[in-house]
């Protein structure tokens, strides 16, 4: 499989109280297109800055982080945020829905920057909608969800513009057993049915089963990838 | 740009967004009344001409002149015509009917104000008749006065002997282009209040307030002035000419300075609604430093973002202008019939109206901008941290 994430040799310090803190040593990692990557380690070993440096949402101080061939951090602020709206989809830990809008209409927040229609965006978002499995919850408002519901109207929202890479952290951290399953199921079925590349941030070993590689970082290095055999979604 | 978002962000809190906009309302309609008090009292100054001119004692308005100093004035060069006006400060059946009566010389009066012209009746009966009278048109709106309609006005400055209103019959209603000339007074003969005096049923000063003069277009004003006061310099009163726009302007200052304490009142309303809405517009930036990380992480760029924050801000302010626009003009009328005589022209002009609308912009920018900035200016690593 090509590699559709290389990041190579990636640095990322942060300075508190004057003091420097390497939070990523080094790294070196090369993702599949395809593949179904969990991320794994203890607070603190660099997980979730990793995933920001993939998603462009912050720069490294050393290395390189190329995307689909593109090396996101040439990019500028504004050619920045094109390129995650049109390659990345995000799903927070906390869900991350716009309150005042409903489901619908935070699913078709993406496409007011592609230049589909009106009413091609409400199409597209009622068959993401349609996808999760909340065709009928199109016009609730995230308070009136349940907190599986709300994550999977977030993935909806990810997948809306059919990025090629969804990053997740800890998509299931807020979530009862259940409402996981069904989500780590959803993310399972984009990354089969649809190849979507998906990187999950995760503490849980029961959701990492669902990926297809564990990578296991510690202290800001890599440490042992695991190949699995998935569960069954 | 999601406008959706815009719009259910300001609705998040109907409450504060509508106690906001009612604010801006209130304060809009405010500085519309207040600016148009300010233009009020200007108008009457600005719509003068410099080649009529207002003779008066150099000692005080207070102090009348002598009627003989009309013929001289006529023989100044440059004086076309000449006219006695005398202010008869009387109240029509009660004190509180206060409306401005002058007498005055009828013909070169009229011919002094060409922009005088008579709506209803006939100026020929006033012109032959000492008994009547003309009447502006905001006051004959006022008081329902009709042509023929007897007027009885209680003299104070020149109150009759038999203790009776003056009667006089209205010939006409007249109403002035300019607003220099006020729509509200009421005009009657000088000779009658002369022959009045003379024949002992009323009491008061004998003389003119002051002489109407009316400059020939080829004359030089400034010369006109310097000749008449120069006329009168050896007594028995010595006079002062000015041009109307001045003679106007004294009464503004009579009352205080009125334009620089409107405006102070309207600075500190202006002042106070801006940091109203610049508190409130904070408080909706504050609220949504999430939803911004999130609209970043979607791929809304930094511009859209600011777009965003500043809309809210320029919605929430034109709501309030375009309201407290609407008062104003909706209640011009009212407001002219409830301030009456002290601002007998008040309207809400279109300067005004431009003005209002330009505030209104100036205060949603202003508003709008820092939360703007600052939603643009967040990292969305810092703004989601709980999340990714």
């Amino acid at each position: 499989m090509p590699s559709m994430i290389h990041i190579d040799k990636v640095t990322r310090q942060y300075s508190r109280g004057g003091e420097t803190l390497t939070v990523l040593d080094e790294l070196d990692l090369d993702i599949e297109e395809g593949g179904f990557y969990a991320l794994m380690g203890p607070s603190g070993s660099g997980k979730t800055t990793l995933l920001n440096l993939i998603g462009g949402l912050d720069q490294p101080d050393g290395g390189q982080v190329l995307v689909d061939g593109v090396d996101i951090h040439d990019l500028d602020g504004a050619d920045l945020s094109a390129w995650r709206s049109e390659n990345v989809g995000f799903v927070f830990q906390g869900f991350n829905l716009i309150p005042v809008l409903t489901a619908r209409e935070n699913v078709t927040l993406p496409l007011l920057l592609t230049p589909l229609s009106r009413r091609q965006r409400q199409q597209h978002a009622l068959t993401a909608l349609q996808l999760v499995g909340l065709s009928d919850r199109s016009e609730h408002r995230p308070d009136q969800l349940s907190g599986g519901q709300e994550q999977r109207v977030a993935i909806a929202r990810a997948v809306v513009t059919d990025p090629k890479v969804i990053l997740a952290d800890e998509p299931t951290g807020d979530l009862d057993r259940q409402s996981a399953d069904s989500v780590l199921d959803l993310l399972v079925r984009l990354n089969r049915e649809m190849n979507k590349t998906i990187v999950m941030v995760t503490h849980d070993p029961l959701a990492a089963q669902h990926a297809t590689q564990i990578v296991h970082m510690d202290k800001g290095k890599l440490g042992q990838i695991e190949a699995r055999k998935t569960v069954e979604a | 740009m999601p406008i959706r978002l815009v719009w259910k962000q300001l609705w998040r809190h109907k409450l504060r967004f509508l106690l906001t906009v009612a604010s801006l309302s209130v304060a809009i309609f405010l500085l519309c009344i207040l600016r148009s008090l300010v233009v009020t009292l200007d108008a009457g100054v600005r719509a003068s001409t410099t080649h009529r001119l207002i003779v008066q004692s150099a000692v005080s308005l207070f102090v009348n002149l002598p009627e003989a100093y009309e013929s001289k004035i006529r023989q100044v060069d440059g004086v076309d015509t000449c006219a006695k006006m005398q202010w008869f400060g009387g109240y029509y059946k009660e004190q509180a009917n206060f409306f401005a009566q002058f007498a005055i010389d009828p013909e070169s009066w009229l011919a002094c104000y060409p922009e005088v012209e008579i709506l209803e009746g006939s100026l020929k009966t006033f012109l032959t008749s000492r008994q009547h009278c003309l009447v502006g048109i905001r006051t004959a709106e006022k008081y329902g006065f009709q042509v023929g309609q007897t007027v009885p006005i209680t003299g104070t400055i020149f109150p009759r002997v038999d203790q009776k209103p003056w009667e006089f019959v209205i010939a006409g209603i007249y109403r002035a282009t300019s607003p220099n000339v006020d729509n509200a007074n009421l005009l009657f003969h000088f000779d009658r209040l002369r022959e009045t005096l003379l024949s002992k049923e009323a009491t008061g000063p004998p003389g003119s307030g002051v002489f109407v003069v009316r400059c020939r277009p080829d004359s030089d004003p400034v010369q006109v002035m310097a000749d008449i006061d120069a006329l009168f310099a050896g007594g028995p009163q010595r006079v002062q000419a000015t041009p109307e726009g001045e003679f106007q302007a004294q009464f503004v200052t009579m009352v205080g300075n009125v334009p620089f304490f409107v405006s102070s009142i309207g600075g500190g309303v202006l002042a106070a609604i801006v940091l109203a809405v610049l508190n409130t517009m904070l408080m909706y930036g504050r609220e949504q430093t999430r939803d911004v990380g999130i609209l970043k992480s979607l791929g809304f760029n930094d511009r859209i973002v600011f777009a965003v924050l500043l809309s809210q801000s320029m919605i929430l302010c034109l709501a309030g202008g375009a309201i407290g626009i609407g008062l104003a003009v909706v209640t011009a009328t009212p407001m002219q019939n409830l301030l009456g005589t002290a601002f007998p022209n008040y309207q809400v002009s279109e300067q005004v109206l431009g003005s209002a609308v330009l505030l209104t912009f100036g205060i949603g920018l202003f508003a709008g901008l820092m939360p703007a900035l600052s939603a643009s200016r967040l990292k969305v690593i810092d703004t989601l941290r709980r999340g990714i």
